[in-house]
């Protein structure tokens, strides 16, 4: 049986005139990974933040690793690795000394630490970097440098603010295969990210939105949400053929994509002939089309525009 | 508190220091040039100070007067004029700092013990060289009363004791034995060991910039540990500066240090921690380091400069003022340096202000570590 790890009610926190966290309630089980996605501003960072006991609570309650979030914060910053969403190591510090200086403030035995210190930089590919500044890394490599901090001390919750944004694409894969190795060793990680394709990798996911949550589910069950299927067409003139999806029936909503265009349709196999069809006699050229399976990104999309249609 | 963790922020820092060339001259560099920089602007030695010289009594005693007060380097004889408008030229075009009127009944009211009618004018837009005119001519004055008046007096058969209010009285004016610098530098060294208190404000204000304390605040580390872990280092740069000064104080300015250093080094360790925590709380409440650097220089700097009596008496201060620089440590220090230096005082008579500057650094130090929460808002 799993068992609570992260629980808030009605969580929420008011700044000057906005309510960035709205009456939030979480149940994060050991061992998930949890991804938490929404557009900026939804109150991502913030919700991460309470978490960390990072930010004053202005309303509701949280238990973290079995401690009171408004009382006990400092307990809880023992068994959690927070990362921000900001690289906020020491610049001038080597790769080791950062290490090194965050094993000590998590009172990591020094004996065991040197072990520690090994097997991490290993992990995170930076054993021959060892000696280097680390204002002097890539991002990727300073992302995975954070990461190898928070993970000193060994924490059963991991809390990651938008770890890879601003990281290249083969960084960020190589990040989310450590993410996968640590979920897959048992530790629970709660992680933001505006990248749809991580927000796949996770176990189970939750839309913010205007800071409250609207969504969470499994990956699987928020893409099949997305009643229907998608059809990806790529015309030579984006504007008209844009206009003329919209009217087409059986089409529910199109979104764009770079140069394509995505068709949401009530059923993929019975209309694509139709709709491939009613480009031609339009005189609308088209490149390709072709029926696509849905992913988070449609799924996300949607979600969202309905909620900005009906807030 | 623990040990561990005070280690831990005091060594990241003490590389940050060395690793930050703009840090490390701000401590190490600043501190020894400001002073070198500030004794040679603020006592500037003021030479040969040309004055005009308007004699209406014309008599032998006002002929020797006058050769009086041009014997020295100090004051140098422009011309002799006729009349007030001479004057009034010669320093309307700055030929002249100061003009010296003795009146037509000079003489006679010297030798009828009447005091000494003299007239000073002086150029209101240079008021240190006419300042300066002033005392000097008070000063061959009194050498004038005191020697050749003195000298006619007795020949005309009176008592010379009688000459005692004159006297007197030009003495409150000037002291010649004094030198400013000896008194100064002393003095001085309060002020620029500011420097070590603006850089820990300024690298709490940093941290808080760059996001470093965000991550510190989600670590256990314990508030007050942080605050002393980042004031330990700025303490011992702080004591190679206490060190290479009176070096240069005495090697340089041939500055006499008459008191133990032991004694000196110990309570400048104090003083350092009882300013570096105004420099601590400052970063505390400051959320920019562009901010840190304004407050400090408000909390630090000028109060440094006008309240600890350095260069204003704190005697003439008004009260609630003189409250407030009890507040400050470098008031107190600055008893402390000049007793060193100087009379070379001992701690029979300094511990006072030892135990006052302590006192002021744990109260500070507290009243950071109480507001400083680990919280972003």
């Amino acid at each position: 049986m799993s068992k609570t790890i992260i629980q808030t009610q009605a969580l929420s926190r008011n700044f000057k005139d906005n309510r960035a966290v709205n009456a939030l309630d979480l149940d994060i089980q050991t061992g998930e990974l949890f991804g938490l996605v929404g557009p900026d501003g939804a109150g991502k960072t913030t919700t991460l933040r309470l978490l960390a006991g990072l930010l004053y609570i202005s309303e509701g309650s949280a238990t973290v690793a079995g401690n009171d979030l408004a009382t006990q914060s400092e307990a809880i910053k023992r068994q959690i690795g927070y990362m921000a969403q900001e690289f906020s190591l020491y610049a001038k510090l080597s790769v080791l000394e950062n290490l090194t200086f965050f094993a000590e403030l998590y009172n990591v035995e020094p004996k065991e630490r040197k072990e520690r210190t090994e097997r991490l930089l290993a992990f995170a590919g930076l054993s021959e970097f060892k000696e280097r500044r680390a204002v002097h890394l890539s991002g990727g490599m300073q992302k995975k440098l954070a990461l190898a901090c928070t993970l000193i001390h060994q924490p059963p919750l991991l809390l990651l603010d938008e770890p890879t944004t601003g990281v290249d694409p083969v960084s960020r894969r190589e990040f989310w295969n450590i993410l996968t190795e640590l979920h897959l060793d048992g530790t629970t990680i709660f992680v933001s990210t505006p990248y749809m394709d991580e927000a796949d990798r996770c176990s189970r996911v939750g839309l913010m939105y205007q800071g409250k949550l609207v969504e969470c589910d499994t990956p699987k069950n928020i893409r099949t949400q997305l009643e229907g299927d998608l059809i990806e067409v790529l015309p030579e003139d984006r504007v008209a053929a844009h206009e003329l999806a919209l009217t087409l029936p059986g089409v529910t909503e199109v979104q764009t994509y770079g140069e394509a265009l995505h068709l949401l349709v009530e059923d993929g196999k019975t209309q694509f002939e139709q709709i491939e069809s009613s480009f031609q006699s339009e005189n609308i050229k088209v490149k390709s089309i072709r029926l696509a399976p849905t992913r988070m990104e449609e799924a996300f999309i949607s979600l969202i525009r309905r909620l900005e249609e009906n807030p | 508190m623990s040990l561990r963790h005070i280690w831990a922020i005091t060594r990241k820092e003490f590389q940050h220091i060395f690793r930050d060339r703009s840090t490390l001259f701000l401590v190490l560099v600043t501190p020894t040039a400001l002073l070198l920089l500030m004794a040679y602007a603020l006592t500037v030695d003021i030479q040969n100070v040309p004055i005009a010289i308007l004699d209406y009594d014309r008599s032998s005693l006002s002929r020797a007067f006058v050769q009086q007060i041009t014997a020295g380097e100090d004051l140098d004889l422009y011309a002799q004029v006729n009349t007030l408008s001479d004057i009034e030229e010669l320093i309307m075009h700055g030929e002249i700092k100061a003009a010296l009127i003795l009146s037509p009944t000079f003489s006679k009211d010297l030798l009828a013990l009447n005091g000494m009618p003299l007239q000073v004018i002086i150029d209101g837009t240079e008021p240190e060289s006419g300042s300066f005119a002033v005392d000097h001519i008070a000063w061959r004055a009194e050498e004038f009363i005191n020697g050749a008046v003195a000298s006619q007096i007795q020949a005309m058969g009176m008592q010379v004791d009688s000459l005692q209010p004159i006297d007197l009285r030009i003495r409150t004016w000037f002291n010649p034995s004094l030198k400013p610098r000896n008194d100064l530098i002393p003095g001085l060294i309060s002020m620029v060991l500011g420097f070590p208190a603006l850089s820990v404000a300024l690298t709490l204000a940093h941290e808080r910039e760059h996001g470093t304390l965000e991550q510190l605040m989600a670590t256990p580390i314990g508030r007050a540990d942080l605050l002393i872990g980042k004031m330990i280092p700025y303490i011992v740069v702080g004591l190679v500066n206490v060190i290479m000064i009176p070096l240069i104080a005495m090697a340089w300015f041939h500055i006499p240090f008459n008191g133990s250093f032991p004694l000196f080094f110990g309570l400048s360790a104090i003083f350092l921690f009882s300013i570096l925590s105004i420099g601590i709380i400052v970063g505390v409440f400051m959320p920019t380091q562009a901010a840190a650097l304004a407050l400090s220089f408000l909390v630090i700097f000028f109060p440094g400069f006008f309240l600890t009596g350095i260069f204003f008496p704190i005697a003439a201060m008004p009260e609630i003022m003189r409250l407030e620089s009890l507040g400050l440590p470098g008031t107190h220090y600055a008893f402390i340096t000049r007793g060193v230096f100087l009379p070379g005082n001992g701690l029979d008579v300094l511990w006072p202000y030892a135990v006052m500057m302590a006192g002021l650094g744990f109260a500070f130090t507290a009243v950071a570590a109480l507001f400083f929460k680990k919280k972003l808002g």
